[in-house]
């Protein structure tokens, strides 16, 4: 009889607590609808009429700041280019460079990223919390934005230049336990992804463009392979898990 | 009073401007880190009016947790960014008799970020405190009672995760009218302790 009275109350207490603590560990990203309407772009294309790429330059700013490109966004960059296979070979600049005299496209970067994690909004609201003694973390939740701006500029081996560009924005969304430095790289990487889908595939649209034509042997059968931009695989991630589920892999 | 000027101020931080800044100075603490520590100081008695007769003193140890709410924000000598967290106090009152103090107290702290890995901070602290210290002084009455700390200190980063701290604060111990008498009890607290950062 003591045990069935005193259970209750524990089990509602523990419940709460569980459901409280797990409400108020969560975290979701939300990715902005993509501003360009281009259908995803696949193309067919001769395997010898590729042409290496040069990776010559990337110009990032943050808030209007000139900052220094982390490396990881360099392979970022580079990976997702040669996910398309629109190229035969991929420079950096830097680092091995394609033969002078041979075909070669060589494309410059700019990023201009805008970041606005609300830093007034989580101050207050964060005093918030603590006034509560920490009873409200559960039911006010904090935000970060990040959005990109891609400017890609790609000169063909004749000069001939294009110009591609492509915009990207979202939120993360977390409660006070919820926050961690891990949740704000999610958010930038899900982004740069998704814009830089968004420009690749404007290039798939133009693949013609950047093939050599005349490369193509008349006594070997033709190779063809397939180019297509590597999709994110969602557009919105809710996201609300333990943060050791969302570590990278 | 002190104690409302530095809450404001703290609390004022985020309205700054925040232009970017290319390289903040390492370790660079952002949204969601993590901090846990201790602190360890002395208090000392403040008699602030003539009613007050009590030189309550003794050692103070204050673990805590904070989880850092902005990067840092701001520009040029008050760049710096928020935290909130919590942490225990325990006092060993030593006079007028021994006696002991515990409580929990949710605080927030703007730290600034401009001197690399010297980092002058503000923070506020208060919350509930039991104290059987009470009862045998004339300024306070019961054992319940709040705490409110504020105060300012200093951070030396030895490595990127892993600090030393030294600092004052304004300790102030009250039942905020829930009995009588209700004196107050004031306090210096100078203190000096140790951070990691994850």
């Amino acid at each position: 009889m003591m045990g069935q009275f005193f259970s209750r109350p524990l089990i509602s207490t523990i419940l709460v607590m569980a459901l409280g603590l797990g409400t108020g560990c969560s975290h979701w990203i939300e990715l902005a609808a993509p501003i360009d309407t281009l259908p995803p772009a696949n193309a067919t294309v001769a395997t010898d009429a590729r042409v290496p790429l040069l990776l010559e330059t990337i110009r990032m700013t943050q808030n209007g700041s000139s900052i220094a490109p982390p490396s990881i966004l360099e392979r970022q960059v580079l990976g997702a280019i040669e996910a398309t296979r629109l190229f035969s070979q991929h420079y950096q600049s830097g680092y091995t460079q394609p033969m002078t005299n041979q075909a070669r496209v060589t494309v410059r970067l700019s990023i201009d990223s805008l970041v606005e994690p609300h830093s007034g909004q989580a101050a207050w609201r964060g005093f918030l919390v603590g006034a509560s003694m920490f009873t409200l973390s559960p039911f006010i939740s904090l935000n970060y934005d990040y959005g990109t701006q891609m400017s890609l500029e790609m000169e063909r081996w004749d000069g001939q230049v294009k110009h591609y560009t492509a915009i990207s924005n979202g939120s993360a969304h977390y409660h006070l336990f919820g926050a961690h430095p891990e949740v704000i790289e999610q958010l930038k990487g899900q982004v740069t992804e998704a814009c830089l889908s968004s420009l690749l595939n404007q290039v798939i649209q133009d693949s013609t463009f950047f093939l050599a034509g005349n490369t193509q042997p008349q006594d070997h059968p033709i190779r063809t392979v397939s180019v297509a931009v590597r999709h994110p695989s969602s557009r919105a991630i809710p996201v609300s898990r333990a943060l050791a589920d969302s570590s990278p892999r | 009073m002190l104690v409302y000027i530095l809450l404001v101020l703290v609390m004022l931080m985020p309205a700054l401007p925040s232009p970017g800044h290319a390289a903040d100075p390492t370790p660079q603490i952002t949204v969601g880190t993590q901090e846990v520590g201790l602190s360890v100081g002395y208090l000392l008695p403040h008699r602030l009016t003539k009613y007050h007769k009590t030189e309550q003193q003794g050692p103070a140890f204050m673990p805590y947790w904070m989880i850092t709410l902005t990067d840092p924000i701001g520009g040029g000598w008050y760049r710096g960014h928020v935290s909130l967290g919590a942490e225990m106090v325990y006092i060993q009152f030593q006079e007028p008799v021994l006696t002991h103090g515990v409580g929990f107290a949710p605080k927030i702290k703007y730290t600034f970020v401009a001197l690399d890995r010297i980092r002058p901070y503000a923070e506020f602290s208060g919350g509930p405190f039991w104290t059987d210290l009470a009862g045998k002084i004339p300024e306070e009455s019961s054992q319940f009672n709040f705490v409110l700390m504020a105060g300012f200190g200093v951070s030396y980063f030895l490595t990127d995760p892993a600090a030393l701290n030294v600092g004052y604060r304004f300790n102030h111990i009250s039942n905020a009218g829930t009995d009588y008498p209700n004196l107050g009890l004031n306090a210096s607290l100078p203190y000096g302790g140790f951070s990691f950062f994850f």
